[in-house]
């Protein structure tokens, strides 16, 4: 994917392209708001990741410039500006997704890749399969292979966000935000339990796993031969 | 008598007393001197004739008595004389006083003493005195009081009308100096709420009087702006710490992050450990700054309608496999429909902060017990556990930023839970208790209702 940074600290900027770099993504990084207002303007992104706080300008001012211009490419807005209130700002301005620094960058890169592939759609009866899963999103119902599966309406959901991302890590924070659509820092494991209940019963008896735990990020639902 | 808890009112009622009080005063020194002396006055005189009169009848007999009385009767005295005698058999002897009591009166008594002249009837009283003798004879003495009688009459409603008055001026002035009063302190009132509530712009509204209440205005006011002054100094050393902290700490991960594969050729855990540790640096850095912020008032989400109800099943249910691992029973009490104006996001951190403690801090098999409903009025949140509870020196202390129980060093955190949420119980306006709940500890959280 071709992703355009916007970050003016040389150091996490260049920690953020190598981190993109590594997962196999085209960077782009402009050092301050005006080029990279230019940049993005004259180039198709995938992404882009801009920094809050830039030299001289707001970067929700460029962001707002971006959307009145009919842009409407993923934005993840980073910033030392860590608190709830900044991050109603910045999505009202027009971001997709916010990510306070420091952050870890597989946070950000779980991040990146979700906004930038925008998820998985249902098909028209509203099933979603993955593997040898199958969700039925009108019926709420549940398969794997020729079993049934039976899960609480979280459960459910947590799968769903999952699924939809299959292929793509999903962090802690984002299935907190996804799933139970609260934006907090629990501070401890508390997703992983309700995680590893799903688990139990989705992968319980099934020669693969579907889903995978990724050490120290989240959780991905891995499509065969990937 | 309990007094109303407005000071003007109570001023005004002061006044009022006071006022009635000297009313009274100058109707009790008009009384003296146009009533009560004149009317000494007469009662030495009739008491001098009644003596002479006495003396009269027990040396001279009935007859030089009844001269006497003839006599008196016919003199030129500006007070008119009044008199009866009644001879021991009970016949009259000699009488000017229309009637009289039939039982002999102990000393003085007004009589009515009305006559006819020229066919009207003039109205008389006579202060009189009355005496029986030992011979069973009895004699009434008495002078005309009428002129007296009526001032007193005059005096008495004129007193009484000026009381009414007083007290009704009074009252009247103390309403609306109270009114008056009331609404300056009221602007006073309203103007400290509003900064309370963290719009540290607020100022006193000042009439260009220059009286009492414009200074004290000016001088709230002056406070008012040194504090939103210092607030704001306080608020940019913490955007700029935060943004001079948080970019170091960015450079720090990225640095430890990118070591991170040659750790993994060589083995170890010192960079996974160095990792854990800047993370929890962060989230403690993190929770800092957002209690402060949040303290400051300057938490700019607006507050908006908020699912009491639902917000807390989902914390419940967040919590319920945490509580489950640990084998305790997380019971809801709920009652659906609570609605409240707030913030949702930080109200679901507060109690799941509320819940994780409760949790952590029971014993395994334990309960956790989480109730709400509307109690007069505001919406109760309670949540319940019978873990070891806190000692009584520890409860004050409980929502002091860092501050550890000695029972919970064991426990990792930094010892900010709570202080967020006391921090988000005050944005709200809600009241946060933590109560011993016998064994365990109850955290009390009351608010008003939306």
């Amino acid at each position: 994917m071709r992703i355009l940074l916007i970050e003016d600290d040389a150091r996490v900027a260049a920690h953020v392209c190598k981190g993109l770099g590594d997962a196999g993504h085209a960077v782009n990084h402009c050092a301050d708001g005006r080029e990279g207002l230019l940049c993005a303007a004259a180039q198709r992104f995938d992404a882009i990741v801009l920094d809050r706080l830039l030299p001289g300008v707001d970067g929700l001012k460029i962001l707002r410039t971006l959307r009145a211009a009919g842009d409407a490419t993923p934005v993840l807005i980073l910033s030392a500006l860590g608190d709830v209130d900044e991050r109603v700002a910045g999505l009202r301005a027009g971001g997709d997704d916010y990510l306070a620094k420091p952050f870890a960058m597989s946070e950000l890169l779980a991040r990146v890749e979700v906004l930038a592939r925008r998820g998985t759609a249902a098909a028209a009866d509203g099933r979603l399969a993955v593997m040898d899963l199958e969700i039925d999103l009108f019926g709420r119902t549940v398969r794997r292979g020729e079993r049934r599966i039976e899960l609480t309406a979280r459960e459910f959901r947590i799968l769903e966000y999952l699924v939809r991302n299959a292929g793509r890590v999903v962090t802690r924070a984002m299935l907190l935000e996804h799933v139970w659509e609260y934006n907090f820092d629990p501070q401890t494991n508390i997703i992983d339990q309700h995680v590893s209940r799903l688990r139990q019963k989705v992968d319980r008896d099934a020669p693969v796993p579907l889903i995978q735990t990724v050490r120290g990020v989240g959780y991905v639902i891995r499509q065969a031969g990937q | 008598m309990r007094l109303p808890p407005s000071l003007s009112l109570r001023l005004a009622m002061l006044y009022t007393m006071l006022f009635t009080i000297s009313v009274l005063l100058l109707g009790g020194a008009l009384y003296w001197a146009t009533v009560h002396t004149p009317l000494q006055a007469v009662s030495l005189q009739v008491e001098r004739e009644m003596s002479a009169l006495s003396r009269e009848y027990l040396e001279r007999g009935r007859d030089a008595l009844a001269a006497a009385l003839e006599l008196r009767a016919a003199g030129g005295d500006a007070r008119m004389p009044f008199h009866a005698f009644i001879a021991p058999d009970g016949s009259v002897v000699a009488a000017n006083l229309p009637s009289w009591p039939r039982e002999q009166q102990s000393g003085w008594s007004r009589l009515e003493a009305d006559y006819y002249q020229n066919g009207d009837e003039v109205d008389h009283e006579a202060l009189t005195l009355d005496r029986r003798f030992e011979d069973g004879a009895r004699l009434l003495v008495g002078r005309d009081i009428e002129d007296i009688d009526e001032v007193e009459e005059k005096l008495l409603a004129a007193v009484s009308g000026l009381l009414v008055g007083t007290l009704l001026l009074g009252l009247l002035g103390g309403v609306l100096m109270s009114h008056a009063i009331g609404r300056r302190i009221g602007l006073v009132t309203r103007t400290a709420r509003r900064v309370m509530r963290g719009d540290l712009s607020g100022r006193i509204p000042l009439r260009g009087t220059a009286d009492d209440f414009d200074q004290l205005g000016a001088t709230l006011n002056e406070m008012l702006a040194r504090i939103e002054a210092l607030v704001e100094s306080v608020r940019r050393v913490s955007d700029n710490v935060a943004h001079e902290l948080r970019t170091p700490l960015s450079r720090l991960r990225a640095s430890l992050e990118e070591l991170r594969p040659a750790q993994v050729v060589a083995g170890g855990a010192a960079i996974e450990n160095a990792i854990a540790e800047a993370s929890a640096l962060e989230k403690t850095f993190d929770a800092v700054l957002r209690i402060a912020r949040i303290e400051s008032g300057r938490h700019g989400a607006e507050f908006s309608p908020v699912d009491l109800s639902a917000l807390l099943a989902d914390a419940a249910e967040l919590y319920a496999p945490a509580a489950e691992e640990r084998g305790q029973s997380l019971q809801m009490e709920v009652a659906p429909g609570l609605r409240v104006a707030g913030d949702r996001d930080l109200l679901f951190q507060s109690f799941c902060n509320l819940l994780d403690n409760a949790i952590k801090y029971t014993p395994v098999g334990g309960w956790i017990a989480v109730r709400a409903g509307l109690r007069a009025g505001g919406v109760e949140v309670a949540i319940t556990d019978d873990g070891p509870g806190i000692s009584d020196a520890d409860r004050p202390h409980l929502t002091e930023r860092f501050f550890r129980a000695a029972a919970t060093m064991a426990e990792p955190g930094a010892g900010l839970g709570l202080s967020l949420v006391a921090a988000v119980a005050r944005l709200h306006g809600a009241t946060l208790a933590f109560e011993d709940a016998r064994p365990g500890l109850a955290a009390r959280w009351s608010m008003r209702s939306a």
